[in-house]
Order: structure tokens, then sequence, then C-alpha cells
């Protein structure tokens, strides 16, 4: 396992953020790491220490108003809004080629941003999320996207409830200090924002017959990491990456749950470093002498 | 259509029984049978004495042990290089470690079954038909009175006996002849295994099974050096499966919790493989006619009994028929007795593994027997008792379940005061304790 790599205060796109880093911190080829909600750039301070020990740069930040990010005002909590963010803290970083990482909401958030930008797209890893054809949201979801209802929940969301909460639908549970972080994080500024996030996202699984058939032809290499007993988003979606990315090496983790890089750091970390080590010696081979120039 | 000839009148015999199948079960009924001084024709279609199943997973379970020993051979399987194993198990509450208690027998098919058969051979009144496929019953009135059987010439051999005993496995052709009422229960899993040489699993030399509920895998290190993988998933990961049986093999074991060094480690022999195995459950006797091992009962094989069951089961037959065949009582007496004593040891067993066969989840009191196992050592031993198939499921559960609840209060109550389930779950094993 490798040492995780502290956040650091960073400031994109005008919004106040943190910033976890790792490799060669000029190169244009980066893993970037999108988390989902509730997350935060902490999700990715271990994975991306590894990355980076592989010899890849890796760049991990708090969307806005998710960990410790303030949005600015007027920021639009759409998932066009967040990967619009997404597309300029790239720019900002000078990443050009992409090796995108992305966990439940940072699915959408993620796809979209690759849907806007697929010739940045070098791979892509997706735990717990992609695709979603036909999908109806979960039970929490619905909950926080009917007003009155929604509201009521996030006010009464105490840390003993959150923990109690997230952590029953976990098969092996999760470590207290992840759900202890996940919930320092979970502030008003954040329950705001899931809420408004939730309730502009009406059908999660919108558009993704039309993404498949845009990505499906590029062949970008991919890697599916699912836990079997996610209570979100159905492992059976694992394979469905497939029509977008017909290449994808698909794995069911089979005692991991909703967050599979939490409950199976070490399986997660081996599967990701060797898939990236994969994807960049290839590409390392078919462009022998055109090296990578930082911007 | 079987090649059924029908006989009328008695009919002088030339054995007093013949078993149909060379494989565990037969072998251990013709031993026995031979020894109690009937005379056997052992039916085996094979032409090579060094024939064995392929599709096994070999795990002979510490309920077989007591038989092996009768049969002499435990020895000799010993010193062919079978690997004593307990079984540790991976569950979502943790480890359940086994008690110090007979260990299980790992030896590959490939070496155990020539044993069996050579032995079989040796045994004074037994004769070895190989190469001899059977192709129907003869029948006097209602009972079977005997098998018609191909040689490697093609000519077909009426061979009569006053007891035919069926061991031809799972898709048991003599079931079919005789017309034995059968029950077809669904199973919802599908097996892939292999043999792999290199770095030993860490429990080795005892064997790990990970119930990841619904998903199973298992470690089984046997002779040679070898450890025998097998993945048992539910359906629905069937098609990945197909993909790349290989592949997908390695990467669901190398996934597991605590994973076995498998990746480290180079494939010996081919990819086994079975996608329908639905459990069997056949009336064992009926008129001249006494069935063993998967042909009487054929059950699902992620927990392990098949061979155990198969040997077992065939030394029931022989100690309730023996005395019949020597004269001392009418042969339905021993039959019966028979038919007794098999849904006796095997019902109980049978209906939990039927149920949990279907690839469903654990239920409620599964998982608290589970967990309370992993939490205390009084519910671990009567849960291994149990799944060596040394003790009756039923009466095992009725003793240990108050414990179990108890144990697991006693868990949740202590468990407020700050530990996180999944620290539990990853807590340092608590290995020979």
């Amino acid at each position: 396992m490798s040492t995780a790599v502290e956040p650091t205060p960073f400031s994109i796109a005008g919004t106040q953020t943190r910033l976890v880093q790792a490799g060669p911190p000029e190169a244009s080829e980066a893993v970037v790491f999108v988390h989902g909600n509730p997350g935060s750039a902490d999700d990715w301070a271990a994975l991306a220490a590894a990355a980076g020990e592989a010899g890849v740069r890796a760049v991990a930040f708090d969307l806005p108003d998710f960990g410790e990010a303030v949005a600015p005002a007027g920021f639009e909590h759409t998932v066009l809004g967040y990967a619009t963010f997404l597309a300029t803290a790239l720019e900002e970083l000078g990443v050009e080629r992409v090796h995108l990482v992305i966990h439940d909401f940072g699915g959408p958030i993620g796809l979209v941003w690759a849907a806007m930008h697929p010739d940045s797209l070098a791979s892509v890893t997706l735990i717990d999320t992609g695709i979603l054809p036909g999908y109806r949201w979960h039970r929490l979801a619905r909950i926080w996207r009917t007003p009155v209802l929604g509201e009521l929940f996030q006010a009464t969301a105490t840390r003993r409830a959150f923990r109690r909460l997230t952590g029953r639908n976990e098969p092996r549970g999760l470590p207290r200090e992840f759900l202890d972080r996940m919930y320092d994080h979970y502030d008003r500024r954040t329950r705001r924002a899931v809420l408004k996030l939730y309730r502009a996202t009406d059908d999660p699984g919108a558009a993704g017959t039309e993404f498949a058939a845009l990505m499906a032809p590029r062949d970008i290499p991919a890697l599916v990491i699912w836990g079997e007993h996610d209570a979100y988003l159905p492992a059976k979606y694992a394979t469905r990456q497939r029509d977008a990315f017909p290449s994808a090496d698909v794995h069911v983790l089979p005692a991991s749950g909703h967050w599979p890089y939490a409950d199976a750091p070490q399986t997660v970390e081996r599967l990701l470093v060797g898939f990236l080590e994969r994807v960049t010696q290839d590409r390392a081979n078919q462009t022998p002498n055109v090296p990578q120039s930082p911007s | 259509m079987p090649q059924t000839t029908k006989e009328p009148g008695p009919q002088s015999t030339d054995y007093d029984a013949i078993v149909v199948g060379g494989s565990l079960a037969g072998c251990t009924a013709a031993i026995m049978l031979g020894r109690a001084g009937a005379r056997v024709a052992l039916v085996e279609k094979q032409p090579d004495p060094k024939a064995f199943k392929r599709i096994c997973s070999h795990f002979i379970q510490a309920s077989a042990v007591p038989t092996l020993e009768r049969l002499g051979l435990l020895d000799r399987i010993e010193s062919t290089g079978a690997v004593r194993s307990r079984i540790h198990i991976w569950t979502r509450w943790g480890w359940i470690e086994p008690p110090e208690s007979v260990p299980g027998v790992n030896l590959r098919r490939e070496l155990l079954d020539p044993l069996m058969r050579e032995t079989a051979a040796e045994t004074a009144g037994v004769e070895l038909l190989l190469g001899h496929t059977a192709t129907g019953l003869l029948r006097t009135g209602d009972a079977t009175s005997g098998v018609t059987v191909r040689d490697q010439g093609d000519e077909v051999i009426a061979l009569r006996a006053r007891l035919v005993v069926g061991a031809d496995g799972r898709d048991s052709r003599v079931v079919e002849w005789a017309g034995v009422d059968e029950k077809t229960l669904p199973h919802g899993r599908f097996a892939y295994g292999a043999y792999f040489d290199g770095p030993l699993p860490t429990n080795a030399p005892d064997s790990t099974i990970w119930f990841l509920d619904p998903q199973w895998a298992a470690a089984f290190p046997t002779d040679s050096g070898l450890t025998f993988y097998a993945a048992m998933p539910t359906k629905e990961r069937l098609p990945e499966f197909k993909r790349d049986p290989r592949g997908e093999l390695i990467s669901f074991m190398a996934n597991l919790p605590e994973p076995p060094p498998i990746q480290a480690e180079r494939q010996v022999g081919p990819m086994l493989g079975k996608v329908e195995m639905p459990n069997r459950v056949r009336k064992v006797v009926g008129p001249g006619l006494a069935l063993v091992g998967d042909a009487a009962l054929a059950t699902d094989p992620l927990f392990g009994v098949g061979c155990g069951w198969a040997v077992q089961s065939a030394e029931w037959l022989s100690d309730c028929v023996a005395p019949a065949l020597c004269g001392e009582e009418p042969l339905e007496r021993g039959l019966s007795r028979y038919r007794r004593r098999h849904r006796s040891e095997l019902r109980g067993h049978a209906f939990f593994i039927h149920d949990y066969a279907t690839g469903r989840r654990m239920q409620p009191p599964e998982r608290m027997l589970f967990s309370a196992a992993v939490r205390d050592r009084k519910v671990a031993e009567a849960l291994e008792s149990m799944a060596t198939r040394r003790t009756k499921p039923v009466r095992t559960i009725a003793k240990v379940m108050p414990r179990a609840i108890a144990v697991n209060a006693r868990h949740a109550l202590t468990r407020r005061s700050g530990e996180s389930p999944v620290a539990a779950a990853h807590a340092p094993r608590r290995v020979g304790e």
C-alpha cells in the first residue's frame, strides 16, 4: 500500500479547493480522480500516491461545495456545471491527456467531460459508476429529490445516523475514520449542493446509449471495478460498461460494497496501478519518439 | 431404448452383487461386499485402470475418514502424498478458524481413483471388469436381476446377481433404466477450477473457503505441492467466465479478500468447468437394486460432500446388505435398512445444501451462525462438526443457536463502545486459538 498524499489548499477556476497531487508535477498526461457524493479529494489520497509511484502524474481535487471546497457565487450545481468546472480545472493544471478515474456521481460528471473532450481521454477507470441505462434512482436519492423531505433528511442527518445508515448497507462496514471524514465534509454547504445536484438530475440513465454510441468506436482502454454488494448502483451495470468501452477489463469485487477503495483498498490499488502501467506502456510502445511536452 | 431383458422364473445367479461404476462409491461397495464374503462383479466402462474422474474438487470430508481407515486405505492414501486439511472459512465478519479435530483428506483423483480400483481388484471375491459398459438391466418380474454389459470386443454379456448396485454417478444410467423415482432441485451456481503449482496459499496445508455470499471460492492444497482453486459464482457471472475461463478464474481468486497467491502460480492441467449441476434426489433402493454415491444423491459440490458421501453410502450399503447376501436374511430387509440409514444420515444435510444451492444469499439464521462462529470457539466447533458432516444439522443447530444469539448480542453491545465493523473484519487472525 502506498502512503497517502496530503491534500493542499489550491484555487481552481475561482473555487477555493484542495489538491492532491503525486508523480511528475509538470506532465501533461495525468490520472485525474473525480470523487462522488459525499466524497472529497481525500478519497483518492492513497491511490494518487500509488499512481505517482508508478511514474504517472496524479491529480485529485474537491469538487465545488464538496470536501472543503467553496463554490463561487452563481456556480451551477448540475452535472454540466461540474463537468465544466472539471474542464477548466484540467486546463489550469495543464493536463491534456487524461486517465480518468471516477466514482459514484463523479461518473456522470467525468463522462460528460469525456463526451466533450473525447480526444483528451487516454483511458477510463470506472469505480461503481458509469453508464446506467434504465437506472432508477436509489431510495436515498429519491428522498433527496423530494422537496421538504430532502431538506428534513439533511437537517436530521447526525453523525451517528449517517454512520449507521452508510455503514449498514455495506457488506463489511466501512472503516470508522473513513465514515467520520466523510461526515466531517458533509457540512451544510455540501448538503445544499447535494439537494441541488440530485434535483437537477432527473434521469441518471439519460444519454447513456448516445454516449456509448459515441465512445464505443474509439475503444478506449477501460477498467471497471464494482462492488458486488453496492446498495446504490447495482453491480449488474459493471459489464454494461462494455457498451461504451468494448475492451473494458471488468472486475466485480465479491466482498465489496459501494466504496471498494475503502473496503478493499489493496485490490483496487493493484488493479488500478496494473491497468495504468499497461495503458501507459502501450502508449509508450506506440509512440516511442514523441515525448510528452510539459505545458 | 435401454436394452432390458425380461426373464421369466427364477434364475441362477453369477454373482451376489454387480456394482455398475468403478469410481469411489463403486470401488468401496465392491471392496466391502467382497470382504464380507460376497461374489462381486465391478463393472467399469473405462479400460484403463488409471482412469479417473476429472471434474472434482477431490476434498474428502472428515466424516469419511473412518471409512477410509476401515478400507485400510488411509495409510496408502497418505503415503501417496495426500494432504490432511482442516478448513478456514472467510466470512464478511472475519475468519472462522477450524478447531483441533479430524482433518479431511486432499488427494487428486488422478492418484486416488487408481488406488481404489487397485484395492478393489486385489480383494478376494471381487471381479473387476474394466472396459465393460453396462447397456441395460435384466429384470425378473419387477425385480432387477442383473446387468447386460458390452465388452471391448463389442460382445454383449448378461451378468446375473441378486443385487445390482448403481454407482454410476450424477447422471446415472442405472437410475434411468430402472425407472427410479427422482427429484431434481435447481442449482443457481456454476463451477470452474484448475490445479496450480507455485507458492502455497496462506493456510496451507489447510484448505480455505471464501463464503462471499452469494459468491464462493476455495483453495485446496493437495499432493505434489499443487493447489486446486475453485470458484462457484452465481449464474449471472457465467458470460464473463465463458469469455475467458482461465483469466476470469485467476482474477476472481486474486480479487478475493486476503487473496491466495494464484497470480504467482502456474496452471497445471486443464481448466475444469461445469455449468449445470442440478441436485438429484433418488429413491435409493428398489427390488434387487441399490444406489450409492452421486447416483443415490447428487448434491451441490459447494459443500464438498460428494467424495465423502460416496464412500460412506457404499459402506452403509455394504453393512446393511452383507448379511442378506450371505444368506442370513431376505435381501429386502437389508435394502430397507440401507434406505433408512441413508435417509437418516443425509436427509438433514441435503435439505440445507439444496436450499443454499439455488444461489441465494444467506438467511438470517445462517448469518447468525456464521458470524457467531467467527466470534466464539464453541460455535465454531459446532459449525465445523456439522460442515465436516460429523454431526447432523438439525440437532447441532438446535443446540448451538442459543449460544450464537448470546454471542452476537454481546458483540453488538460491546461494539457500540467504539470498534468499527470493518476493523473487526480485518482484525489480526486468531490462528490456532
